[in-house]
């Protein structure tokens, strides 16, 4: 399948070694629209809206922002935000987002999820949780399971 | 029949073979822009160059390094210029990264500009003082359980002269999967008058191209390149209470600046540094700076944990180092006295301390920070 100039430049920069050591695509080597358009389809399975786990996801971040490395009890969760220094850019180029890794965790059955800024974007503005095996991806079953959705 | 299949392939190789040389002569011949002349702030320094090649990269063969983060890949945002010549509109690579003021100052990103002819461009004056030093790793010390103190010896040019607070870029080398050269800067950890040492405290960042390097295929003994120095953090005159805030590798800049003054007798009413970590694992430096405390009356150290674990026995002040600050400027300091302040961590720290600053009387251009980004 041939990709636009732009997907082609974002299936380069998701590459181990580009942006990040470890890629965006872990060890899935289906296309990048392959992946996108699965993970679509199973939020929609699941019943999960990419605008409302992005809001949910966001206001979580913004808690445990709040304490600078500490855990927060935050409604059902444990909210636990690190930050490094500096940014990281999308591979879409949209945008450039704070080296920061949220650990959410339901207080009830334990499910957790880690969110990088860059990874939430990438759910809101690309639909793209990044391929199977990738330290950032965002799994729709866990989301699910951490949300309580 | 094996006579056909050789002389079709040597025939095809041969139509390739001229097909290259064709496309190779007409690079040469299009691609050829000849000597470039690059004017920087109205004639203060002039170039003459090979066409052809970025901007970026050729300002720093010659000598000029504008800071970047990504060594020229168009990610990072960093590497702006202002270009008082016509090179064309910018172009979408740049875009992300450009206000609409910027796009109407006509700033650029260096490494997204070509050199195709004549060109003149403005950069701040201090960028002429960096310089890209060879230098080779002296010590490691691991300090946390993911935070290293790094000591580079610098061998050519042996000496560099920085002001405490200051950084400089490391220029991480290709490894593994990582192509090209990784610029990432980092706080001088170190006084100035270690002139021919640079000291960083660098923490691992999972999936971090340079700290992964740093933390993983670093050793003592090898050659890294260093450029700098860069940034305008430092030390300000007056003789108020002066109030440091830093959380995990934000105690660099806070160390260089604090040894510097200790060093140099530079005196303030009173200096307090607040530094905040989560557990005692995440917590060092804290007999250098209690001994610092011991050598020096007007300095106090105030370590915090937000979460300390039960096996770190803790018996020092818990909370966010920001409620201890406010506490401590309730409880300990004079509020007659002018304060100022200096802090360096994460965004999210350094929004919530300059709210207590500012609600403790701080004023706002007596804050000054090192954000995290």
């Amino acid at each position: 399948m041939k990709m636009s100039p732009e997907l082609e430049h974002a299936r380069r920069a998701m590459q181990p070694g580009a942006i990040s050591k470890e890629g965006f695509f872990g060890q899935d080597d289906r296309p990048l629209p392959d992946i996108i358009s699965r993970d679509e389809e199973e939020m929609s399975r699941l019943g999960l809206d990419f605008d409302e786990v992005a809001a949910r996801l966001t206001e979580l971040i913004r808690a445990g922002t709040s304490a600078y490395g500490s855990p927060v009890e935050y409604q059902a969760w444990r909210v636990t935000t690190e930050e490094a220094r500096g940014s990281i850019p999308c591979p879409f180029r949209d945008g450039r987002f704070p080296k920061r890794a949220t650990t959410i965790v339901h207080t009830t059955s334990g499910a957790s999820l880690i969110v990088s800024d860059l990874a939430l974007h990438l759910l809101a503005a690309h639909h793209f949780l990044q391929g199977k095996g990738a330290p950032f991806r965002l799994e729709p079953q866990a989301i699910k399971k951490v949300l309580g959705k | 029949m094996i006579v056909s299949i050789l002389t079709a392939a040597l025939v095809v190789a041969g139509i390739s073979s001229a097909l290259a040389l064709v496309i190779s002569l007409i690079d040469l011949v299009v691609n050829n822009y000849g000597e470039v002349r690059i004017d920087i702030n109205d004639g203060k320094k002039n170039l003459t160059v090979k066409g052809g090649a970025p901007l970026l990269g050729t300002l720093g063969e010659n000598g000029i390094f504008i800071p970047s983060s990504c060594g020229g890949r168009a990610t990072c945002g960093v590497c702006k210029v202002k270009v008082l010549s016509d090179v064309g509109p910018h172009l979408p690579t740049e875009l992300p990264f450009m206000s609409q003021k910027e796009i109407a100052d006509n700033i650029r990103l260096s490494c997204q500009i070509k050199l195709k002819a004549d060109i003149r461009i403005s950069i701040p004056d201090e960028l002429f003082a960096i310089e890209r030093y060879r230098a080779r790793v002296e010590k490691i010390t691991p300090v946390t359980y993911d935070t290293e103190h790094i000591t580079l010896a610098l061998l050519e040019p042996s000496h560099m002269t920085y002001q405490a607070g200051q950084f400089a870029q490391l220029a991480i080398p290709p490894y593994e999967d990582v192509k090209g050269e990784t610029i990432r800067a980092y706080s001088f950890a170190s006084p100035p008058s270690s002139a021919d040492k640079v000291e960083f405290i660098i923490r691992y960042v999972p999936g971090g191209l340079a700290t992964t390097y740093v933390h993983r295929h670093l050793t003592e003994g090898q050659e890294l390149a260093v450029i700098g120095p860069m940034g305008e953090f430092g030390l300000h005159e007056g003789h108020a209470d002066m109030i440091c805030i830093a959380g995990g590798s934000g105690l660099a800049p806070i160390r260089s600046i604090l040894i510097d003054m200790h060093e140099k007798g530079i005196a303030k009413n009173s200096i307090w540094f607040f530094f905040g970590a989560v557990a005692g694992r995440d917590l060092y430096a804290v007999d250098e700076f209690h001994a610092l405390e011991k050598a020096w009356p007007i300095f106090h150290f105030v370590p915090a944990l937000s979460a300390p674990a039960e096996s770190d026995k803790w018996e020092g002040e818990t909370g966010l180092i920001t409620q201890v600050t406010e506490k401590y400027m309730k409880e300990k300091m004079d509020a007659a006295v002018p304060k100022e302040a200096y802090l360096c961590g994460s965004p999210g720290m350094i929004d919530a301390s300059i709210k207590v600053l500012r609600a403790g009387g701080v004023p706002d251009d007596r804050i000054y920070y090192d954000k995290f980004s």
